[in-house]
């Protein structure tokens, strides 16, 4: 069990060099010349040979390659991903702690509810399995995998605050601002739990223990809430946990939608004004959060269940 | 062929696939069935109501809202089987190749394959969209870039379950070359399989195109396409909410009947494992 822990802690160290090393060749591959771009972007009037040298120079661009990735790497730990090209006065890391909070409080309200709405409705739809409700919550899974988000959240939009003006449109500021961007959003995520409960229940119904657990004589809902929902609720939540970056890193639709400064606009306007310090900073950032969780959930899993630990 | 006799027995996979020709030769045909010109603005005529020469009304530049929905479908639908025949494609004879040759060649292929499959999709889009610029070639690039893993591990698996087979020993027995095994023996096993996912898939390269060109990544403005009609729309919601209602209910309709497909065929042809 330990030499798996270490196994996957070691291999996941490995790949967060990876994702460094991508994000280091990704600005690197630029087609133009990064100090004209950092001339251009600062609007300096005319471009010389001195100037791009003399920006060329600043920003350590003469060195090889390896010791460039180095020096940005020591950089990278100490916090230090350079300046916006586009306001020099400002750091990347900066704007990037600026609007972190913002997303991670989308994320996280989306995420409630997600697990507000999916387990109870999963639980339902297995155990009156093709009863109406069942079939009329599969119509609607199916219709929300065919929704694009952005249009689901215009259309919540106009209906929840131009035509019944329950809601503002846009921004952040309250406690009423952050209601439509996360049902949006949690919108795509809830289709996919209620499947993932309803099959993973399924699925436990037809195994021995129930059938024990009825011949004893146990009422049917103690059973199916403290046998099979407890047991299909382990494998969900590690799907769920797994998917905590994706929601971090699919917030950048919504946000642009609602207009809510987060992470995912500063994102999406970066690329317009070729800020490529701040992309490079947002997808150093979701990788690594990628490999983090991926590697926590699988341990966590390794932990709660016997079986896959005797597998490996 | 096999595939399309048991297609034609379903009337609910013949209605849909009916309805998406339709919407496909309206796209081609455009200039016949459209009223007006998509591009030609009149600011006097703007926010207009239905009428016979507008049959949705106008949008805030006073262009046929109908016109430019109609002339949308040549972006959106088109650009979406593009971006799905190049993912095909390279997926295919990545997938053939590392199935096909195994040892070191397999080896390479799914290592990148393992890592494309291990990164979020959405921001892979974005990587290398902000990498090459703000371009329709680029957004296809970009999504056929992240989706050609998962056809490639998908045929892969296919190869290997079929090059044991004994008609294919058989074959290789009397001398058949590899092309022709692979031409005449593997791909026609695989073709079923390829058609569902593709169908499926559509819908969501559909989906991503649209919601790129939405964010001002894919399509630009003045190009009716459905995406950005809705992000020009947005701004005029509470004077004029049909120049919105009109794209997005395109969007629903184009994707869920590429969807209900994928799933009557799934049915149809039942494939013993779809990845995903």
């Amino acid at each position: 069990m330990i030499v798996y822990i270490i196994k996957r802690i070691l291999v996941s160290i490995l790949l967060i060099f990876a994702v460094t090393f991508i994000c280091f060749v990704f600005i690197n591959m630029i087609p133009s010349d990064p100090a004209e771009v950092v001339l251009r972007v600062r609007q300096t009037p005319i471009i010389t040979e001195e100037a791009i040298k003399e920006v060329t120079q600043a920003l350590g661009l003469d060195d090889p390659y390896f010791i460039r990735y180095l020096k940005w790497l020591r950089n990278c730990l100490r916090l230090d991903f350079g300046v916006s090209y586009i306001n020099p006065s400002r750091t990347v890391w900066g704007e990037f702690t600026r609007t972190l909070p913002d997303t991670i409080l989308l994320a996280l309200s989306s995420l409630i509810i997600v697990i507000i709405v999916s387990i109870p409705t999963g639980f339902f739809c297995a155990i009156f399995k093709d009863s109406l409700f069942d079939r009329v919550v599969r119509i609607l899974v199916f219709a929300t995998t065919s929704m694009p988000a952005y249009v689901v959240g215009l259309l919540l939009m106009w209906l929840i605050s131009y035509r019944l003006k329950l809601l503002p449109t846009s921004g952040s500021g309250g406690f009423r601002h952050i209601i439509m961007p996360s049902i949006t959003i949690a919108m795509t995520y809830i289709s996919t739990y209620i499947r993932l409960i309803r099959n993973n229940m399924l699925e436990n119904m037809k195994e021995d223990y129930v059938v024990y657990a009825k011949v004893r004589g146990l009422n049917p809902w103690r059973i199916s809430i403290f046998h099979i929902l407890k047991n299909s609720l382990q494998s969900c939540m590690v799907a769920i946990g797994m998917s905590i970056p994706q929601l971090i890193s699919g917030t950048m639709v919504v946000e642009n939608v609602f207009a809510w400064p987060g992470l995912g606009k500063l994102c999406i306007a970066s690329i317009f004004n070729r800020d490529y310090p701040i992309i490079q900073l947002y997808i150093l950032f979701v990788g690594i959060l990628f490999v983090l969780f991926n590697l926590i959930f699988d341990i966590l899993q390794h932990l709660a269940d016997p079986r896959i630990r005797s597998l490996s | 062929m096999m595939m399309w006799e048991r297609i034609k027995k379903s009337k609910q996979g013949l209605g849909l696939i009916l309805f998406i020709l339709i919407v496909m030769m309206l796209g081609i045909f455009a200039p016949i069935f459209t009223p007006n010109d998509p591009y030609k603005t009149n600011l006097v005529m703007k926010f207009q109501a239905f009428s016979m020469e507008y049959p949705l009304g106008t949008d805030h530049l006073g262009r046929c809202i109908l016109s430019r929905l109609i002339y949308g479908i040549r972006p959106t639908l088109f650009l979406a089987i593009v971006t799905m025949v190049g993912t095909i494609l390279i997926g295919s004879l990545m997938g053939i190749l590392s199935g096909y040759f195994k040892g070191w060649i397999d080896e390479l292929i799914m290592r990148i394959v393992d890592v494309m499959l291990s990164f979020p999709s959405q921001i892979m889009i974005f990587a290398v969209i902000a990498l090459l610029g703000v371009n329709v070639i680029n957004v296809i690039l970009a999504n056929i870039f992240i989706k050609w893993a998962w056809y490639a591990r998908m045929i892969r698996t296919k190869v290997l379950q079929y090059r044991e087979k004994d008609y294919i020993l058989y074959s290789r027995c009397i001398g058949s070359s590899g092309w022709y095994i692979l031409i005449k023996h593997l791909i026609p096993n695989i073709s079923s399989d390829l058609v569902v996912l593709a169908t499926l898939d559509i819908g969501w390269a559909l989906i991503n195109i649209s919601t790129l060109s939405f964010l001002g990544l894919g399509v630009q403005a003045p190009t009716p396409e459905w995406g950005a009609m809705l992000s020009e729309a947005k701004n005029f919601m509470t004077t004029n909410p049909v120049q919105m209602f009109a794209p997005g209910v395109a969007i629903l309709l184009t994707v869920s009947a590429f969807n209900l497909l994928g799933d009557v065929m799934r049915d149809i042809l039942d494939p013993k494992e779809v990845i995903k």
